[in-house]
């Protein structure tokens, strides 16, 4: 047995040089996130005892304790609890996302590509390169561990003591370690790293949902999702240690399992039958409209479904908001909300503009993927045929226009159909023309997106991080008193607040006009430029 | 001779795919043997089982008399494997990558040797992997193997990428470990290769051995094509058992002969006054198609 691991140490300190970039970016923007969420619930709301009551009760709303997790402490509601409730689960998910990308990565993407072949055909254990992605993926945790923990002493509260923070760090890593060891499993079953990848991703899904529901309605349900079982550790409540014992002792025996079945298996296999494909290309798929339609399907779905999800999630919160705050100074103070109008409409408009954010992300992502393309070079034999390049372009634009308005279409009206039906006081059509407002804005992402494949095609991640400075204006802005200058380089910041601002047809039309400017030049450069 | 790889009656099923029925042949020491068959006929599910790299249903398959998966870790000390389709990790440098094989075998790495074959392959070692075409990648690879100090050389079509005078210097290369008295087993498709290199070739069909020994025992059971021109008629030609697809066109007769009646046609021929007469060996494409030929439709 020990000859099946073989050299696992030399291919763990050689994954960690292959792997160390992407890994820092994963710990980097998991360090953000809870540094993020500490700060705003420590720092902007636990100043007062009457505050943080009014919290709890926001925190007792059926549709935030759907979306973060059961409501803790009701007697005592501090910020550990807080904390705790609106950071646990939404960490879980990260971990668990980067876990599962990880473990992929470094086992079954490597396996499809041949690389394991290259590396199993020295003398190397069966089971070694698996056995290195494992201890990649502890290692990975454990930094999460360390990092939460130095975020949480750092910016310590009184209600956050020492044993309630090493357990908070305990459960983020062993949430990613558990996902992680069931990523393993997925690898041994499919024979392709998408499928792997979509099982575990399946597994994720399933256990936030099954916590849904237990924290919902059927309580007992919650120990059976392994995201609800750590959730009942309640660090700075309960702070019970055995929910994170039986985690960890699952994951062992997912990993025990995974080991077993690469060690028996031939390289190449699954125990899940492979799919037989399409023997003949459909008639659409021959369309560029139907090829390029169908290179982004899947996520095109998935970004359709989170989407409702999260327009239905904010609807139905909504309205509770509304009755919850009425006549509550204090946070009305925090919020800066205007006399006579309800703080609830006054979301209204930012919550439209986060949906419209996260709608943008697909838009451009389907644009780039043209960049993808050209980059793997799969490209040269679409140029090769009878499209020019401006029907090709032209294709992943217009894809990516539609993606946009329809998504934000779709977002808003699960929004607004969930806020109306939730007896929220706001007209459906202000939803919809609120949700419109933004699209306009979102046409200038595009409309850069094309002007830097056209022009500059090696810097096009400038148009991400132009988003992210979007979203955290978007968040931040008016928190930070961000100077005018800055706050006016967002496109959304020129976008009316419908219902409490008027519909403006001249912001509208002179952003479609500069975003039509920018994808005109755009598609110029593209005409005329190199393709790598 | 010392046998060095030894496969007996292999079998390997994928699913309902029957993908090796009968698979046995050795390779000795410092023998180059050439493995040879066309796409899907089993020779990469071989040398995938030769690396324990897949396990066979049935039969047995030894290296160095070790079992091939139970032993593989230490079978693969003394085994060098460069795959036709090379993949790497694409942010590392094509050096760093032949480093990395070359330590996980265990050795120091022969800077001196690996310098010497970086500039036979013409090779740019500092780009990365991302960067390298499907011929560069196979260089890494080619480059790795060489270097090592290994006793058994396997080969998956390894110069699939290469242009033609690149592939000189594989040749080239694997001559020098030959002689250093490393075996090889070379599965190829491009049979100029196989002819130029091999001394012993293994022919696979639908996962079964039709053939197996020698270049020079093998044609034998092949025929040789006669080009001959004769003052008197030779009418009765196309009677004789070892003569077959007897042409006549301008005065020049052409046929296939068995190439191990060799002597009977010199005997029959002789009254008829012969002029010119040119003999082609067999080549291995002859040898090769006949055999698949023979059983169209199923492959």
């Amino acid at each position: 047995m020990a000859q099946a691991f073989m050299q696992t140490a030399r291919l763990f300190r050689f994954s960690i040089k292959k792997d160390w970039g992407k890994i820092s970016l994963w710990l980097l923007g998991s360090a953000f996130f809870i540094f993020g969420g500490l700060f705003e619930i420590v720092q902007l709301f636990g100043g007062d005892p009457a505050e943080r009551e009014t919290l709890a009760l926001v925190f007792q709303n059926p549709g935030m304790i759907a979306l973060f997790g059961r409501a803790l402490g009701e007697q005592n509601f501090t910020n550990g609890a807080i904390f705790t409730q609106v950071m646990t689960i939404m960490t879980f998910i990260l971990t668990g996302i980067m876990s599962i990308l990880l473990v992929v990565r470094n086992t079954r993407s490597e396996e499809e590509d041949g690389i394991l072949e290259l590396i199993q055909a020295q003398p190397v254990g069966r089971v070694a390169h698996t056995a290195a992605a494992i201890l990649l993926l502890v290692t990975t945790n454990i930094l999460v561990l360390i990092i939460s923990v130095v975020i949480l002493m750092a910016l310590k509260d009184s209600s956050m003591m020492l044993e309630g923070v090493l357990l908070t760090g305990t459960i983020y890593a062993t949430s990613g370690i558990f996902f992680g060891a069931v990523t393993l499993v997925t690898a041994q079953l499919s024979t392709n790293a998408r499928g792997a990848m979509m099982l575990a991703f399946g597994v994720l899904g399933v256990s936030y949902i099954i916590r849904i529901i237990g924290d919902v309605s059927l309580s007992f349900l919650s120990w059976f999702s392994p995201m609800g079982l750590l959730y009942n550790t309640e660090p700075f409540v309960k702070n019970d240690w055995y929910p994170v014992f039986i985690s960890l002792g699952t994951s062992l025996l997912l990993i025990a399992l995974a080991l077993f079945l690469k060690q028996k298996r031939d390289m190449g296999s699954g125990l899940l039958p492979d799919k037989e494909g399409e023997r003949h290309a459909s008639a659409v798929l021959k369309t560029p409209v139907g090829f390029a339609l169908n290179l982004i399907k899947t996520p095109l779905i998935v970004w359709t479904v989170a989407l409702i999800i999260l327009g239905v999630t904010y609807g139905s919160v909504i309205g509770d908001l509304d009755s919850l705050l009425e006549g509550n100074e204090i946070l009305n103070q925090i919020i800066a909300a205007e006399e006579g109008v309800s703080i609830s409409q006054q979301f209204l408009a930012m919550i439209l503009g986060v949906l419209a954010f996260i709608s943008s992300i697909p838009a451009l992502q389907f644009l780039y993927r043209l960049r993808t393309e050209e980059v793997k070079g799969r490209l040269n034999n679409v140029f090769a045929g009878t499209h020019s390049r401006y029907v090709i372009l032209g294709t992943f634009f217009l894809l990516s226009v539609c993606v946009a308005l329809v998504l934000q279409l779709l977002a808003s009206l699960a929004f607004g159909g969930a806020a109306v039906a939730m007896d929220f006081n706001v007209e459906f059509i202000d939803v919809l023309l609120a949700a419109m407002a933004y699209v306009p804005a979102v046409y200038i992402l595009i409309g850069m997106g094309t002007l830097f494949l056209g022009w500059l095609p090696k810097l096009t991640a400038i148009v991400w991080v132009y988003l992210v400075f979007i979203f955290i204006n978007l968040y931040f802005g008016e928190l930070f008193n961000f100077p005018d200058w800055l706050r006016n380089l967002s496109a959304f910041q020129y976008v009316p607040e419908i219902p409490v601002e008027e519909w403006s047809w001249p912001v509208a039309l002179s952003l479609t006009g500069a975003a039509l400017a920018f994808s005109a030049i755009g598609f110029i450069g593209y005409r005329k430029r190199d393709i790598d | 001779m010392e046998k060095i790889i030894e496969i007996r009656g292999l079998k390997k099923a994928f699913g309902k795919t029957q993908a090796l029925s009968d698979v046995s042949f050795d390779v000795s020491k410092g023998e180059i043997v050439g493995f040879i068959g066309p796409n899907g006929s089993g020779k990469s599910t071989t040398i995938r089982i030769l690396l324990g790299l897949i396990k066979a249903d049935e039969g047995r398959a030894s290296i160095f008399g070790q079992d091939v998966w139970d032993e593989a870790v230490d079978i693969h000390k003394r085994v060098a494997y460069v795959p036709g389709d090379v993949s790497l990790w694409p942010n590392l440098t094509g050096g760093e990558v032949i480093d990395l094989f070359l330590s996980m075998r265990g050795q120091k790495v022969d800077k001196q040797r690996k310098e010497e074959l970086i500039k036979k392959f013409e090779f740019n070692p500092t780009k990365k992997c991302r960067s390298y075409s499907t011929g560069n990648r196979q260089k890494v690879a080619l480059i790795a193997a060489f270097a090592a100090d290994a006793d058994v050389y396997i080969f998956d079509e390894p110069t699939a990428g290469l242009d033609p005078l690149q592939e000189r210097i594989f040749q080239e290369q694997a001559r020098e470990v030959q002689q250093r008295g490393a075996s090889v087993l070379l599965s190829s498709h491009i049979l100029s290769e196989v002819e130029q290199l091999c001394d012993t070739v293994a022919i696979i069909r639908q996962g079964e051995i039709v053939e197996a020994g020698s270049m020079n025992e093998l044609r034998h059971l092949t025929r040789t094509q006669i080009v001959m021109k004769t003052n008197e008629k030779v009418p009765s030609l196309e009677e004789q058992d070892f003569a077959h697809d007897v042409s006549r066109e301008k005065g020049e007769i052409i046929f296939q002969l068995d190439s191990d009646k060799m002597p009977e046609f010199l005997h029959f021929i002789a009254p008829y006054h012969v002029t010119k007469l040119e003999s082609a060996p067999p080549k291995l494409e002859d040898l090769f198609m006949r055999h698949y030929e023979s059983t169209k439709g199923g492959v």
